[in-house]
């Protein structure tokens, strides 16, 4: 049997979840590469085809496959749209590393996602790049730089990261969390916070807002100083032993402490920690740690879902887009509560966005390696929240935050849910955060 | 032209089959006719005719299944009235059935069809399964006795409008609608740009009319400045809505479109229908003219047919139906030439036009076709494969083919 | 002695600059010809046939697709138009040595016209979208294939396609007002108008339901509807399949026309129960969605005449949606019906055909019985209201029923023709029934047909091979239940 396919013995897709697909296409308008191009290949359909191709030994494993397996954005889309329920989360998961495994890289390429997993996953790294971007902005040079049409000349990919960068405040570069934060009143939960990698960096408040609003809400929130990256990006990428180092990491450092739930406040990496389990079953030492580690994982808007709300919220008149990040809705089918912890805040109005299934071009890395493709895709989706005509839009994942930015072409406040919860119960005006 | 010799007269498919298999023998031109169509298009130069109208009878009729299949030289009204027992009709209430006794073959060679075609469209929407006889005797049957059916090609839609020049009908399977319990109809005194307006919001407030009618009999015309006046004040024109449904769900909708429709509404009466039909038949010493626009030229058709009138002195009537975008238009009481000044300007602008009466004299002043469409070579191909001699009604679409 | 002449599944002709040619006109990237990715393309929702095209066009424009089709008949090479590949019966099954033109990348809504009541759309636009674009104007595109949301209208336009709706609203022929059609010899013309009233010879009726054989469409204008004032809905059990089809012919023989009547027979109730949140009674021999739509009072009146007639008939139970969310799940089940049924059973083959409604009742039985004698599962989840049934035959390539299945659901097909019925009600003949179409249709009726075909192509280059039977397809004598001789040669697979 092994013979006939083209895949390695090491967790190839499963005959069985390929087989499910009956190629009825409906996953077809619900992904964003086929979208944009139209091309069979770069379709949910197209894609677990070239699969079953691969499998049966009939396509070998080479550039073309992985042309389109790379420029999928991994944002599932199509697992909710098939009515044959077909796995594509563990397909896609199944074959990236096949990819990294029997697929060279081009040159510029490698460079790139180099580059990438050098700085991304390492706040230290990447507050370091974030400051060299903060002054490249402060001083006015970015602007002078486009003006001279020097960064239109620099590849695709280098530009890509470049206009990525968030205005950021020193403040929030460098404040460092309490270990501990207190819940206000009679204690509900004790939980531990992700800190996020990016996240910690580049939206240090949103952080600070997810610990006041929990802790407001009667959580002890914990956030354990020596946390390190999630493994998401690693992941999504079919690094597939990065991510499971990072994650045993991770397992171990929240191990020490004794809490309800962990919490976590960026998409991304929720949906990647509530696989740990299926990451590391083939660990002995880590299968069964992993599989309650997963369990415990929670997003911010699920435990709030479930506390009933105790803390006073403050009157917000806004009209909210709501953006379901991919890794929330589709990964986590988590779309009611984040809507509902919006609309516990009196005055706000939650409007949905049109062809809200469609990825914004953000997952993952995918804005960094799929230049292109992801820009297409930012723009409609900027487009798409624009034609609602919002004050403020709100969307739970920090890539999500940094694409979608990119492309507004009016000035429109973009936050996390959890900081219109904050500045509720704060009482402060929304927008501190605008750019 | 040559004078006819024969007539063939057959009485069921087999019989019409030997008719045409024996022409073509004979290399014999036909004409079809038993029709009531004989005028629509150009004049037909032919050796010999078919006349279908001993094809008549029920083929077939299971009120349950709500299909049924005739002969296609049984008139339509004659149909109506066998289904009426059952209370059912096929949906197609062109004019010419009830003053003309227009036969089902006919009204499909024509593809005629009155007010209802609002709702239910035409002949063609109406039709689910054919048999026909070629030029050179072939018995083609396409479609069936089902409602829903996309096996193989459907040939039924190609003898719509075909004019007698692809083959002769023989056999048609209509679907038929259960009546209605209860029917009624609006009627509001309103030119045609109010009359559009008018039935854009009855339809939008989802009142769902059958049939949306605007029908303008007044005299337009010999030095009628003054009676135009009058006329405009007389609101120049009726809008008529017919709606079906139950009882209690026709009174509400008569009800709340009257609400809508303001002070000049009123409740129709069939005599309204018939006027409407009469227009749209015309009689002897007519020229009937139909036309098919997008349905908001309305009133800019309504404006052009009014200056024509006027400028070559003619008297000109109207019907439309407004959101299927067809109109017919007739004009009475002035010389051919007048006539054919008014139809040639009307050409111009609605190449989309059949003139499917003509007064006397008149094709000696006008073409029988205008402008053709753009599917033209289309429509030649497809003659050719189907009567390759040109045997069948040769000239009904001259100068097209 | 009929001669077909036109289908032949590989192209005549294959010149050699051909591809070179195709990707001057269009752009490198919108010719597809390596190997793999042309695999993708090999087959459409019938994925038990497939050929594997020599190259793949994804023209952006109407002259692009003009420009293709050119190359082709410059060169003698066949080519198939291809929408989402939704299609049930192979007829966007590519031709070996012939080109696929997918209308993938023609996806704008051109115009959507509120006065007149209608919209303009390019042909790779989804049905669904149609609607979304007309929802602001409280218009919609009444037909509604299950597959609405990823069908595009091409593809509705080439199928006469169907839906759930069509018994009250009618199919894609009657909403269609004109269509753009790329000719296969690279013209382009129009067909249809502006109104109802157009001289000379319907078409654009005839071109509705041509399965891709007679041209590409490029731009399709259709006819929108005002949303009902009132839809209410509702799902009566029943303890036996025969009696849910007493019920319909019940309905409609009251002089009800319902917006849509269907029937999920208990197979399919439990498919469906097993992916969505489902609103039916999971242990009913059988389930009829009755909805009714239009003007308040009408509905209401007609909506208790419905409930009477099916508590007469011996409904068990009837189930009200009590709002639109309600609604909602009722469709959603019905709708992902046919693709769920993959969470039951490994491998199964759709069926389409069409019965006169009277008799409903008798073709569920006989179908029963058949099933039961081959010793194969049958779902059956249907159109009930214009007699479409959709047998679901359900089989395991693995346990090697493939052959049993198909014959029966050749047998089912061929039973509606025999009762007075249709091979096809909506999914078309495609690849897939062109040898039984010799049960429904003569040899005079189909060379017929086919003078229609050489009309529009002398030359055979659109789409060839599908809808009509061929010595090469059927063997020598068109029939039933030979190997597919493609097959044999290796051109083709069977799944
Ligand atoms: C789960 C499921 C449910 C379905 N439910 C229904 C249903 O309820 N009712 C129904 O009627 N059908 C149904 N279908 C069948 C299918 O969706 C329809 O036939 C649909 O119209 C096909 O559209 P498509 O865009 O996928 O066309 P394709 O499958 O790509 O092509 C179908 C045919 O159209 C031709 N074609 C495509 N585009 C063009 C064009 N632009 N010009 C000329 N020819 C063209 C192709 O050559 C081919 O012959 C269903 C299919 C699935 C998978
Ligand atoms: S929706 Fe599911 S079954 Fe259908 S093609 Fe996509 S993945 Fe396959
Ligand atoms: S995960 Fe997203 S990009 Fe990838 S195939 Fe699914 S819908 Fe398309």
């Amino acid at each position: 049997m092994t013979e006939r396919t083209s895949f390695d013995s090491h967790r190839p897709p499963s005959r069985e979840l390929l087989d499910d697909c009956v190629h009825c296409g409906f996953c077809l308008p619900t992904c964003p590469t086929y979208v944009i191009n139209g091309e069979e290949m770069d379709s949910p359909r197209g894609r677990i085809y070239l699969m079953d191709l691969a499998e049966r030994g009939e396509i070998p494993l080479d550039r073309t496959m992985s042309a389109h397996i790379d420029s999928c954005l991994g944002c599932l889309a199509c697992v909710p749209a098939c009515p044959s329920g077909v796995r594509y989360d563990l397909l896609i998961e199944a074959v990236r590393p096949q990819i990294e495994r029997h697929v060279p890289r081009t040159r510029i390429d490698r460079l790139v996602r180099r580059a990438v997993f050098a700085v991304f996953p390492h706040p230290a790294r990447l507050r370091v790049a974030a400051v060299a971007g903060l002054l490249y902005r402060r001083l006015g040079l970015a602007a002078s730089l486009r003006r001279l049409g020097v960064v239109r000349r620099l590849p695709a990919q280098v530009r890509a990261a470049e206009e990525l960068l968030p205005p950021v405040r020193f403040r929030s570069l460098f404040g460092r969390m309490d270990a501990v934060v207190p819940a206000v009143g009679e204690r509900r939960m004790r939980v531990a916070l992700l800190e996020g990698c990016a996240q910690r960096v580049l939206f240090g408040d949103v952080n600070a807002a997810t610990a006041r609003v929990l802790a407001a809400e009667g959580c002890e929130v914990v956030v354990p100083r020596e946390q390190q990256c999630c493994g998401a990006l690693s992941m999504h990428a079919g690094r597939e032993d990065e991510a499971a180092r990072r994650a045993r990491r991770l397992i171990d450092t929240f191990e020490r402490h004794e809490v309800d739930a962990v919490v976590v406040n960026v998409a991304g990496c929720g949906s990647s920690m509530k696989e740990y389990g299926e990451l590391l079953r083939d660990d002995p030492a880590y299968a069964d740690r992993a599989a309650r580690f997963a369990a415990s994982v929670r997003d911010v808007s699920e435990v709030l879902a479930q506390l009933p709300p105790r803390a006073e919220r403050h009157r917000i008149d806004a009209r909210i887009a709501y953006h379901d990040a991919c890794h929330l809705g589709n990964a986590q089918g988590i779309r009611q509560q984040p809507r509902d912890l919006l609309r516990s805040v009196p005055g706000v109005e939650v409007t949905d966005i049109p062809e809200a299934s469609i990825c914004c071009g953000s997952a993952g890395i995918y804005n960094l390696v799929q230049p292109d493709a992801a820009e297409e895709l930012g723009r409609r989706k900027a487009a798409a929240i624009e034609s609602t005509a919002p004050d403020v839009v709100a969307t739970a994942n920090a890539g999500c935050l940094l694409q979608v930015r990119r492309f507004l072409t009016t000035d429109v406040t973009l936050v996390h849910p959890i900081q219109v919860v904050d500045a509720a119960i704060r009482g402060v005006p929304l927008g501190e955060e605008r750019r | 032209m040559s004078a006819i010799v024969t007539t063939y007269r057959p009485a069921d498919l087999a019989e019409l089959r030997d008719a045409l298999t024996e022409s073509a023998r004979a290399g014999q031109r036909l004409a079809v006719a038993g029709t009531g169509t004989a005028q629509w298009g150009g004049l037909v130069d032919a050796d010999a005719v078919v006349d279908t109208t001993a094809m008549t009878g029920l083929i077939s009729y299971n009120p349950t299944d709500m299909t049924v299949a005739v002969r296609a030289g049984t008139r339509l009204a004659d149909l109506q009235e066998v289904l009426a027992e059952h209370r059912q009709w096929v949906a197609l209430d062109p004019a010419r059935a009830t003053a003309e006794g227009g036969t089902v073959g006919g009204i499909v060679a024509t593809a005629d069809a009155g007010p209802s075609r609002h709702q239910f469209g035409g002949s063609r929407d109406s039709v689910i399964g054919m048999t026909v006889v070629l030029a050179d005797g072939t018995v083609a049957r396409s479609g069936g006795h089902v409602i829903k059916n996309v096996a193989g090609y459907d040939l039924a839609k190609l003898f719509h409008g075909c004019l007698g020049t692809l083959g002769v009908v023989a056999e048609v399977v209509l679907r038929v609608h259960p009546r209605p319990a209860a029917t009624a109809t609006l009627a509001v005194a309103c030119p045609a740009r109010e009359a559009f307006t008018l039935g854009g919001r009855l339809i939008a407030e989802s009142l769902e009319p059958a049939a949306v009618e605007w029908t303008c009999t007044r005299p337009r015309g010999p030095g009628l400045a003054q009676r135009a006046e009058a006329a405009r004040e007389q609101r120049d024109g009726t809008l008529l809505v017919r709606f079906d449904g139950t009882t209690n769900g026709v009174a509400d909708r008569l009800r709340r479109a009257r609400a809508l429709a303001g002070e000049h509404a009123a409740e129709g009466t069939p005599e309204h229908w018939q006027k409407a039909g009469r227009l749209a038949v015309g009689a002897p010493g007519d020229t009937v003219l139909r036309l098919g626009t997008a349905p908001d030229q309305v009133a800019q058709l309504v404006m052009d047919v009014d200056r024509l009138a006027a400028t070559h002195a003619v008297d000109a009537a109207m019907t439309s139906t407004l959101f299927a975008g067809v109109h017919t238009v007739r004009l009475r009481d002035a010389p051919a030439a007048a006539h054919a000044a008014v139809v040639e300007s009307l050409r111009m602008a609605h190449s989309a036009a059949t003139v499917c009466r003509w007064a006397p004299d008149l094709r000696n002043e006008l073409a029988p076709w205008g402008d053709p469409p753009p599917a033209v070579s289309l429509l030649r191909a497809v003659k050719r494969r189907f009567d390759p001699d040109d045997r069948l009604c040769p000239g009904r679409f001259a100068p097209w083919f | 002695m009929v001669i077909f002449r036109i289908v032949e599944m590989t192209s005549r002709a294959v010149g050699t600059s051909w591809p070179a040619e195709l990707a001057a006109v269009l752009g490198p990237d919108s010719v597809i010809t390596d190997p793999a990715r042309l695999r993708t393309y090999e087959c459409d929702g019938l994925t038990g046939y497939r050929v594997v095209p020599a190259a793949v066009a994804l023209p952006r424009s109407t002259e692009e697709v003009a420009a293709a089709v050119g190359v082709c008949a410059r060169h003698g090479i066949s080519f198939v138009a291809r929408g989402a590949g939704t299609g049930l019966s192979g007829g966007a099954l590519p031709v070996a040595d012939g080109i696929v033109i997918s209308l993938q990348r023609l996806r704008r809504i051109l115009h959507v016209d509120p006065v007149n009541l209608r919209a303009v759309v390019e042909p790779g636009v989804t049905n669904l979208d149609i609607s979304r674009a007309a929802a602001s104007h409280g218009l919609y595109y009444a037909p509604d294939p299950s597959s609405q949301q990823v069908c595009t209208i091409g593809g509705n336009v080439a199928e006469n396609s169907g839906g759930a709706h069509c018994l009250k609203y009618g199919f894609t022929v009657n909403h269609v007002l004109a269509a753009e059609v790329v000719l296969a010899d690279g013209t382009v013309t129009t067909l249809g108008g502006q109104s109802q009233h157009l001289p000379g010879f319907d078409l654009l009726g005839a071109f509705v339901g041509s399965e891709g054989t007679l041209g590409i469409v490029t731009q399709v204008t259709v006819r929108l509807l005002a949303k009902p004032a009132q839809v209410r809905t509702m799902v009566a059990d029943f303890a036996t399949v025969a009696a849910a089809g007493d019920a319909v012919t019940a309905i409609v023989a009251a002089g009800i026309v319902p917006a849509a009547v269907e029937m999920l027979d208990n197979l399919a109730i439990q498919a469906v129960g097993a992916s969505t949140r489902s609103v039916y009674t999971a242990d009913t021999a059988a389930a009829l969605v009755v909805e009714l739509d239009g003007p308040p009072d009408d509905v209401a009146e007609l909506f208790d005449d419905v409930q009477r007639i099916c508590r007469d008939q011996g409904s068990t139970k009837i189930m009200v949606a009590a709002d639109a969310e309600e609604r909602a799940l009722i469709w959603q089940g019905r709708k992902a019906a046919f693709a769920a049924v993959g969470r039951i059973s490994p491998n199964y083959f759709v069926q389409d055909g069409v019965v006169p409604r009277g008799r409903l009742a008798e073709v569920l039985g006989r179908i029963a019985a058949m099933a039961d004698e081959a010793g194969i599962r049958v779902a059956n989840v249907f159109h009930a209201g214009d007699g479409n049934l959709h047998p679901l035959v359900l089989y395991s390539e693995a346990d090697g029923e493939h052959d049993r299945a198909e014959r029966l659901s050749t047998e089912i097909a061929e039973l509606c023709v025999e009762l007075g019925g249709s091979l096809s009600g909506e999914h078309g003949i495609g690849a897939d029934k062109a040898c039984s179409m010799p049960r429904m249709f003569g040899e005079d009726d189909l060379a017929t047909m086919l003078r229609l075909r050489e009309a529009f192509d002398p030359a055979g280059l659109c789409n060839p091979g599908k809808v009509f039977p061929t010595p090469r397809l059927c063997g020598e004598r068109p029939g039933p239940y030979r190997p597919h001789p493609l097959e044999t040669a290796g051109v083709i697979e069977r799944l």
